[in-house]
């Protein structure tokens, strides 16, 4: 997973990253000064997706900006949470489309992991 | 012949355009547009582009007067402004509406647009609808300017009446114009322009709600108070209503734990083949909007941040 993370943070975009499952992080590029943005981030999340899901809603990516920040987070797969955070000055789609585009990477490792 | 320059800036409706036609000797040269976003609550016209007015001081000496657009998204003509058209002024005039929730976000905001090209001249903050809400009040803006670090002056204006806005000419312009009667020019322009009935015009036609509905790709907007209270909606779909209720009541939690990382401005939810559901907040207030995917966040804030500087405490005015 942490392989994964690697190639999300991307410089001018995405400063830091996360996978949660529910409310467990799997991997976290977080810097430990940046901690208090991963937890808020986890709960926030957490808690969007899961009334997303209670409504039958189908909204997969919420975005927070929280003082200079902005925190957003993408459903991979069910219970599959990816967490950016970038500079709140940064443009939204640059951080959807790369995201985009890592998802594409992570769907094809799964399938050559299920293949192997 | 002396030509000097002076430049007006500050939020929609604060009054530059009015401002430049009470003080103007010529037709002035506007670019208004009917407004076609949440502007309509307070006008039926916007500037686009810029205002132009030229005042005679005396035979040999004139100021030409320029206004920047107030919205954001014609920002590009104020950087044209500052950097051509008014390179060479001797001072910029932030005009300031008393009436919004929070005064003193326009005048950070300002600064921190104009940063450069206040280091280099005179700033002005001129205060207007001080008739409809006159607080804050002088000392507060004093006290706002000094927290800024700014070298300003502040100055309360009715810009309808042309003797007032001459006043801020003068106080920028005399020091390098000695021979000028003031008194003079203020009564020429009084007698050829007479008092503006720009604000007397009906304004604050509008409903939040439907100025938000004037944007192109709003769908829906509700209203909340501090306590998730739904002030007025018109978004019936119970799905969005609850979602957007749930968003609020997260902003509200965060912010009783994040001092250490900041207050929660806005949280929004997408995807692919929704609408696209975000919510604003703004101390005792949100704005939830559902709108199509493709309207971009920049404007969606934009337009929020807008609506709620006159929002709850202005209703009156409604």
């Amino acid at each position: 997973m942490i392989e994964l993370l690697d190639k999300v943070d991307k410089p001018n975009v995405i400063e830091n990253s996360c996978l949660l499952q529910g409310k467990e992080v799997l991997a976290s590029s977080f810097t430990p000064d940046k901690k208090n943005h991963e937890t808020i981030a986890k709960q926030a999340f957490n808690y969007v997706f899961l009334n997303v899901a209670r409504m039958n809603a189908k909204h997969n990516e919420a975005h927070l900006e929280i003082g200079d920040k902005r925190l957003s987070g993408f459903i991979l797969k069910p219970e599959l949470v990816l967490v950016c955070m970038s500079d709140k000055a940064c443009n939204i789609a640059l951080v959807r489309d790369h995201v985009a585009e890592v998802k594409k990477l992570f769907l094809q490792e799964q399938v050559n992991r299920m293949l192997a | 012949m002396k030509d000097h320059k002076i430049l007006f800036t500050g939020a929609v409706c604060a009054g530059k355009t009015t401002a430049i036609r009470s003080l103007s000797d010529i037709e002035t040269l506007d670019t208004d547009a009917k407004a076609s976003d949440v502007t309509v609550r307070r006008k039926k016209n916007t500037t686009i582009a810029m205002d132009y007015g030229v005042l005679e001081l005396a035979q040999d000496s004139r100021v030409h007067l320029y206004g920047t657009p107030g919205q954001e998204r014609f920002s590009f003509m104020w950087e044209m402004l500052a950097n051509q058209f008014a390179h060479d002024a001797i001072g910029l005039v932030l005009l300031v509406d008393n009436t919004r929730k929070d005064p003193f976000r326009d005048v950070r905001f300002y600064v921190k647009e104009f940063g450069e090209y206040i280091r280099k001249r005179r700033l002005i903050i001129a205060v207007t609808h001080s008739d409809i809400e006159p607080n804050p009040g002088y000392n507060d803006y004093l006290a706002c300017i000094r927290e800024l670090g700014l070298m300003a002056t502040v100055m309360f204006v009715d810009v309808r009446n042309p003797k007032t806005v001459l006043s801020i000419v003068e106080e920028l312009i005399s020091a390098v114009e000695l021979e000028i009667n003031w008194a003079e020019v203020g009564e020429r322009i009084l007698d050829h322009n007479g008092f503006s009935l720009d604000f007397y015009k009906p304004i604050y036609e509008e409903t939040l709600l439907d100025a938000a509905m004037n944007k192109r790709g709003i769908l829906g907007a509700m209203h909340l108070g501090a306590e998730q209270e739904v002030l007025s909606s018109n978004i019936d779909e119970q799905q969005s209503v609850a979602l957007l209720k749930s968003m609020h009541k997260l902003s509200s939690a965060i912010a009783q734990k994040s001092e250490l990382v900041g207050e929660v401005s806005n949280i929004v939810v997408g995807g692919p083949a929704v609408r696209t559901l975000s919510m604003f907040s703004d101390d005792d207030q949100a704005l939830c909007l559902c709108s199509e995917r493709d309207v971009s966040l920049p404007v969606l804030k934009q337009q929020a941040s807008d609506l709620l500087q006159w929002s709850r405490e202005n209703d009156y005015l409604a």
